[in-house]
Formats: structure tokens, C-alpha cells, sequence
């Protein structure tokens, strides 16, 4: 494989794994307004937003991979695992880094989820909000084509695209039915216990 | 077992077709199941566009990418020849460039 095919597919990969990353993260926040229709659901958002969770896990593997491959930047495995270790790019590369180790530790914490209890699987979740812009941010700083029309207008629609979703989770409020009923028994669980 | 304690009225009379309560639950589990093997088959549907989706976007955008910025420099070289005319009282001094697009990769990034 030439050294250019390896750096079309890093670049490429990388892309891919952006819009996948952006639309895991889009279904996250659906899923949990339990939106669903005759012919959606609500399932089916859980669903597709752990498939498409796994496939961004393959497609960054294929971006780190040919990056790491390519004899050009002799990036070398350690940059791939351990944050700002590069002499390339070295603070741009660490936040690619960054994302990557905290969407590896929401996908297995989310695999093992029946193990570590929802709390803890819950408080990992949230670190999603901390990957995806990392990742953002690693694309524009590092990504050699970040200001190309093309991937400029990707990262604005994947932008505009996870706000407009937080947005609207936060105007939405919480659509469980029994979130009262929920919390006013917790509240009474944890005064129980409190005695 | 007495025959008195069974009358015919413990039985229910037939209520010409109003009391269809179990039918309609079962019909109803039956269109649930229906509906959850649609919704399977279109997140499988849904799963396997996305992934073929993703492996065509790689290689779009590679070549894309490839056409933008495409990892090759063009190396110059300038060269100054003089060229004396014939009567040897005015010289001009022509550049010559030369161009090679072999290419020289300068790949590096994401």
C-alpha cells in the first residue's frame, strides 16, 4: 500500500468517523426523550445508537491505524495510547487521543453495563459530552483538510446537527412518565436511609 | 359430583358476537409482534446502509481529499543561462524552469 493511499484512507476514515461519532451521539440524546412513532420504536433508537456506536469503534481503528502505518509521520503506537506523546502535532494529535480513550471506556462500560450498575455506567455516559467536541476539535487542529470547503461544511453539519439535538433535549424536558413518581421515591428512599 | 351443582346456566350463553375481549388481546400481541419484527428488520436494514454507507464515505472522501490536497509537491528548479548574441555587446539572461510532478509526499496529519 502506497504511502498516499495510506493518508487518503487516515483522512478519509477520519471523516467517516465524525459523522458516525456525531450521529451515536444525535440518537444518544433521542433515545433518551423516548421519542417513537407507529413505525419507529423506541427501541429502535437504542438500538441503531449502539450499532452505529461499535461502527465508529471500527472506522477510528481504521483511522489511527493508518495514520500510526504511515512511514511518513512515524507516529509510532505510543501516540495512539498515550495522550500528547507525539513530537507531531503533539497537542492536536493528544486530543484525538483523548476522544478515542473515552469512547473505548463508554463502549465498554456500556457492554458491561449489567456488571458495573446503572450509576456508574451512567456517570461514564456523560463523559460523552466531553468526547465528541475533543474530537471536534482534534479534526480542526490536526486534520489537514479542516479548512477545506468540504470538510468545513461537514463539521458545520455535525456540529449544528449535535446542538440542535442538545437543544431540543433541553427544552424537551424529560418525557418519562413516571419521572415524578421516580424521584419522589427516591427522595423517600433516601431519607430512609438517612435515619 | 352432583349434576345439580353444574346447571346450564354456568355456562355463558352466547352473547352473539359483543364479548370478543380475548380475541382482541390476542390480536393486539400479535400486531406487537409483527411490529417488533418490522422495527428488527429495519434496524438491521438501517445498520447494514449505514456500515456500507461509511465504507463508500471512506473512499469518497479519500478521493476527495486526494483532489484537494493531494500529498504531492511540484518541484522547481530555476536556472539563469546566458546567451550571448553574436556581435558579443548585449546578453540576455533567460530563466528556465523545470517542472517535475513525480511527487514527493508530504503526508502527515489526519
Amino acid at each position: 500500500m502506497s504511502n498516499q493511499l495510506l493518508w487518503y484512507t487516515t483522512r478519509g476514515a477520519g471523516a467517516v468517523s465524525l459523522v458516525l461519532l456525531s450521529a451515536v451521539v444525535v440518537l444518544g440524546i433521542l433515545s433518551v426523550l423516548r421519542i417513537q412513532t407507529a413505525g419507529w420504536p423506541r427501541f429502535l433508537t437504542v438500538g441503531l445508537h449502539r450499532n452505529l456506536a461499535l461502527m465508529t469503534l471500527v472506522f477510528l481503528a481504521l483511522h489511527i491505524v493508518t495514520a500510526v502505518v504511515d512511514p511518513f509521520t512515524h507516529l509510532g503506537w505510543l501516540a495512539a495510547v498515550v495522550p500528547f506523546s507525539s513530537y507531531y502535532r503533539t497537542f492536536w494529535l493528544g486530543l484525538g487521543t483523548i476522544a478515542f480513550e473515552l469512547l473505548l471506556a463508554i463502549v465498554v462500560t456500556s457492554l458491561v453495563r449489567g456488571l458495573i450498575g446503572q450509576v456508574a455506567w451512567r456517570l461514564v455516559h456523560w463523559l460523552t459530552y466531553a468526547s465528541w467536541p475533543v474530537a471536534v476539535v482534534h479534526g480542526v487542529g490536526t486534520g489537514t483538510d479542516a479548512w477545506s470547503a468540504w470538510l468545513f461544511a461537514l463539521q458545520a453539519a455535525c456540529v449544528v446537527a449535535v446542538l440542535a439535538a442538545i437543544g431540543y433535549r433541553l427544552m424537551a424536558g424529560s418525557r418519562d412518565p413516571l419521572a415524578n413518581a421516580r424521584s419522589s421515591f427516591q427522595s423517600a428512599v433516601d431519607r430512609r436511609e438517612t435515619r | 359430583m352432583l349434576l345439580s351443582n353444574l346447571p346450564a346456566s354456568s355456562q355463558c350463553g352466547f352473547s352473539g358476537g359483543v364479548n370478543t375481549y380475548a380475541m382482541e388481546n390476542k390480536d393486539t400481541t400479535q400486531a406487537r409482534v409483527r411490529a417488533r419484527d418490522a422495527a428488527m428488520r429495519l434496524l438491521n436494514r438501517l445498520t447494514t446502509g449505514a456500515a456500507i454507507s461509511a465504507v463508500i464515505g471512506v473512499g469518497l472522501f479519500g478521493a476527495i481529499s486526494a483532489n484537494t490536497i493531494p500529498g504531492t509537491t511540484t518541484t522547481s528548479t530555476t536556472t539563469a543561462s546566458s546567451t550571448s548574441t553574436s556581435s558579443g555587446l548585449a546578453t540576455t539572461t533567460t530563466p528556465v524552469t523545470s517542472s517535475a510532478g513525480s511527487g514527493v509526499v508530504v503526508s502527515g496529519g489526519s
